[in-house]
């Protein structure tokens, strides 16, 4: 089993919830968000699920620094005992191997869809698959290191593009704010909250951060980041497509880029640029999960991390197989995220209570 | 025994009768006769007609002794003149000395102090010792009735004078290259400025073939983790010979199944001394002109030492040219061919239309136009390379212009790919360490193909491939990725753009160094 000897800095843990939770979002969220609210508050739905789930990622922070040096697989058993801790770790790992495989099968969609038509995605998939194994094996401070390579890259064109699509900016879509009223954007935090329930990478990054105390602040951070992307995808998508494109589109972020050219620069379009920062970022939540999947076997198994690893490639191969078109991946996205809005919800609080409450008895 | 070990001996022969010599007929070691120690030399050296025997006398004394040299390795004029005083007829100090304490006795001392007057003068009773080093340049000289020789140092260095470096080009800086002698190239280094914390740690390496190499550091500033690492590392050298300072990269770096060199070679004095200041380790090897620099980044590949003295502002931007031209060599001929093959509607309408219309008639899919220019690049490098200095340019000129315009014009390339294989070629060529660019151009093939089989998608796998090889990749245990990653935000002064002088206040912070402070 790893024991966590690589430890990463605060600043690196905060690009992995980064990394970590900037995924399918950016491409989705504005249509799965607007078909809720109907309105063009989804922005303000956006900030209030970042503010949620900055709450949900604080609870897993403080619960994880009540054991340092463990990640949950280790410290579930001290809390609810041997067999329930085994139990709700291989939830855990399943809910990780699953989201890693609607990464994958993401991935290899878009790039069916968009940039190569009548590939086999079992070619996409092996290549995704074998190429995030090599970047895991060594451990969480490479995975670290690479995912440092790959955000300034994302950050840069990111920006990059949300400026030059000010072009066809209306500020006009975007009015009147609340103007239907708080309800519908109610309704929206619900679906933002799919994007964002991705604190749950601190059960595992708490335990090899070099300055544990810190982890509340990496999820403030990391999370403010990510929630201020999306709201400036919101507002610019919005903004430009207008609240009845939106909705007619599966992937607004992308149409957004395809609606404009910029005469006189090499490159005219930029949806070629939105697609390479989204792959390195399908990417990169599908290594963080794999990863933690990877280590939680090993630890619950007691098994050597690199076997692990090679055992976990087959299963996530034939999860991601499993949807037969585009449909059902975007069922599976949802089911797992409702799935994780349950067990990420709750069962912190619960079992935070459970320790405190342990921890006391012990005094 | 412990008669022979006294520094006393007699010069006569009267020691004849308590030993007989031919106890001691196969043992590696003097007896004190000369006319029988010179035949079990001579055996030794065996049919090598290069060694010089010169019998002599030492008239004062009445001693009969013996020089054994290489012809051509020992300095003769050294030898003459040191051993003048031997053969000297007139009377002098020394065997005065000794007639009047009488009885003819001369010591090894009073031989080391008082009649050879060479330096470096060490005795030795062993004869493979004799041999070993008459054939590295020292004289031998046996006298009888001493079963001891006395090895004069009078090796003649064969080196050539100290020229301006050929691989490293500056416009601005200093024209001093090492050599291939080691004891140059150290003194060059301990020239570089006044300092007594500059260490020079010397080790033998080789089994069969010895040689010997040094370590350069900074006593005060080179994290002594670091430096226990290298000493680690070259003690655990094993091989019979080290002909150049490649084979000690290749012994010592971290990974070789890694495309990436993880060791720095330089000519420049300089250059390693900046490497010293900067915490790193320095490896020298005698018999090569080329020293190790180490721990290394990637970005210190892409850096000249040109860069600091020229001012910040050019420097700056000719850093983030390398940085580009590192980027094209690496992906451009990769993005041409996905964007053709693959994604011609991720280009501009009118490019991808005039790009098309030069394509027409082309009878290859892009990826073997690609490959076909890039392999006949190549080619030319290598020829332009080996070929003697007066007919390196001509091949340029008939490859180059020639071939690149005839097969446009016979319709097997397109003119775009020419001027994208051009670019790319020009752009590694722009990478100030050239095995850096071998690399960077040995990987582009792998990009290419990627691109062809996956297009877009392909080469940003290639691009996440290898940079989770470069952030598991360590130079002696500094990560071969920073400063770019992991964030030292205060090594970015020096990374893509090289700021103010007074702006880089303190040394590396990757390298941990002991003594931080580079500006007060």
């Amino acid at each position: 089993m790893f024991s966590p000897t690589s430890k990463i800095t605060t600043a690196q843990a905060t690009i992995i919830i980064i990394n970590y939770m900037l995924a399918a979002g950016v491409l989705t969220l504005p249509r799965t968000v607007t078909e809720q609210t109907q309105s063009p508050d989804g922005w303000i739905s956006v900030l209030l699920g970042g503010v949620l789930a900055v709450i949900a990622g604080m609870i897993i922070a403080k619960l994880s620094q009540q054991y340092p040096k463990e990640t949950f697989y280790e410290y579930s058993r001290h809390i609810v005992g041997k067999w329930l801790g085994h139990l709700i770790s291989i939830v855990f790992i399943t809910y990780f191997l699953a989201l890693g495989a609607f990464e994958v099968r993401v991935m290899s969609e878009i790039v069916d869809f968009f940039l190569l038509e009548g590939t086999p995605s079992w070619a996409i998939i092996m290549t995704v698959l074998w190429i995030g194994l090599y970047s895991i094996t060594q451990g969480l401070d490479p995975i670290a290191r690479l995912f440092e390579m790959i955000f300034p890259i994302t950050v840069i064109i990111f920006l990059t593009i949300a400026l030059m699509s000010l072009g066809i900016f209306e500020i006009n879509n975007l009015r009147p704010v609340l103007g239907d009223g708080i309800m519908p954007v109610l309704r929206g935090v619900k679906t933002t909250n799919l994007s964002f329930t991705c604190s749950e990478i601190m059960f595992i990054l708490v335990a090899f951060m070099k300055k544990p105390k810190n982890a509340v602040k990496a999820v403030v951070i990391g999370t403010g980041v990510v929630t201020s992307f999306y709201m400036i995808t919101m507002i610019m998508v919005i903004g430009a497509l207008s609240v009845e494109g939106v909705v007619t589109r599966t992937w607004p972020g992308l149409d957004l880029m395809r609606s404009f050219e910029i005469p006189g620069l090499i490159f005219e379009r930029f949806e070629s640029f939105l697609l390479v920062i989204w792959i390195m970022q399908l990417f990169a939540t599908f290594i963080i999960t794999f990863y933690a999947a990877s280590l939680g076997v090993s630890q619950v198994f007691k098994k050597k991390p690199l076997s692990c690893m090679f055992g976990l490639l087959p299963v996530i191969y034939i999860l991601s197989c499993m949807p037969k078109n585009e449909n059902d991946v975007f069922i599976l996205g949802d089911t797992v995220s409702h799935i994780a809005l349950y067990i990420f919800g709750a069962l912190p609080i619960l079992l935070l209570v459970i320790s405190k409450w342990r921890k006391r008895g012990e005094k | 025994m412990m008669r022979w070990r006294n520094n006393q001996y007699k010069t006569q022969k009267q020691h004849k009768s308590d030993y007989s010599t031919a106890e001691k007929q196969d043992q590696d070691v003097l007896t004190g006769n000369i006319g029988y120690d010179l035949e079990h030399v001579k055996r030794k050296i065996g049919h090598n007609g290069d060694v010089h025997f010169r019998e002599l006398e030492i008239t004062q004394l009445h001693v009969k002794a013996a020089l054994i040299f290489v012809e051509g390795l020992s300095d003769q004029d050294l030898i003459n003149k040191g051993l003048s005083v031997l053969v000297m007829n007139q009377p002098n100090q020394v065997s005065d000395e000794i007639s009047q304490s009488g009885k003819g006795i001369l010591t090894s001392k009073q031989i080391k102090n008082q009649i050879v007057s060479i330096g470096d003068v060490i005795d030795s009773e062993k004869i493979s010792d004799i041999v070993l080093n008459v054939f590295m340049g020292s004289t031998a000289l046996l006298i009888d009735g001493i079963p001891q020789a006395f090895l004069l140092g009078t090796v003649k260095k064969q080196n050539r004078s100290i020229e301006e470096p050929l691989s490293e080009a500056l416009v601005r800086g200093p024209r001093t290259g090492f050599t291939e002698e080691l004891s140059t190239n150290t003194a060059l280094l301990r020239q570089q400025g006044k300092n007594d914390q500059l260490t020079l740690q010397r080790f033998e390496v080789g089994t069969r073939l010895k040689k010997d190499l040094i370590i350069a550091y900074m006593n005060d500033i080179a994290d002594p983790k670091v430096v226990e690492e290298v000493r680690k590392r070259v003690r655990g050298i094993e091989i019979d010979h080290l002909p150049e300072s490649g084979y000690v990269e290749q012994l010592i770096e971290d990974n070789y199944l890694s495309p990436f060199p993880q060791v720095q070679s330089t000519e420049r004095p300089d250059r390693v001394i900046s490497g010293l200041m900067e915490g790193r380790v320095a490896i020298l090897l005698d018999g090569t002109p080329f020293a190790l620099i180490v721990p290394v980044t990637f970005s210190m590949m892409l850096q000249s030492p040109e860069d600091y003295y020229e001012r910040w502002f050019p420097s700056s931007l000719i850093r983030l040219l390398r940085f580009i031209a590192a980027m094209i060599t690496l992906f451009a001929p990769a993005l041409y061919i996905s964007f053709i093959s693959f994604h011609p509607g991720l280009i501009p309408t009118k490019l991808a239309i005039s790009i098309s219309g030069t394509r027409q008639g082309v009878p290859f899919p892009s990826l073997i136009e690609a490959l076909f220019m890039e392999v006949a690049i190549e080619i030319l490098r290598e020829a332009g390379l080996r070929l003697p200095k007066p007919i390196g340019p001509a091949i340029g000129i008939v490859g180059g212009l020639i071939i690149g315009e005839a097969a446009v014009q016979a319709g097997i390339v397109s003119p775009i790919m020419v001027i994208v294989v051009a670019l790319t070629a020009i752009s590694s060529f722009a990478i100030p360490h050239y095995s850096t660019g071998i690399a960077l151009r040995m990987l582009r093939f792998g990009a290419m193909f990627c691109a062809a089989v996956f297009g877009l998608f392909g080469v940003i796998m290639y691009y996440l491939l290898l940079s989770s090889h470069v952030v598991k990749l360590k130079s002696f245990g500094v990560p071969y990725a920073s400063p770019a990653v992991p964030y030292h935000l205060k090594d970015w002064k020096d990374f893509v753009i090289r700021m103010p002088l007074l702006v880089m206040k303190r040394r590396p912070k990757m390298m941990n160094t002991d003594n931080t402070k580079r500006v007060k």
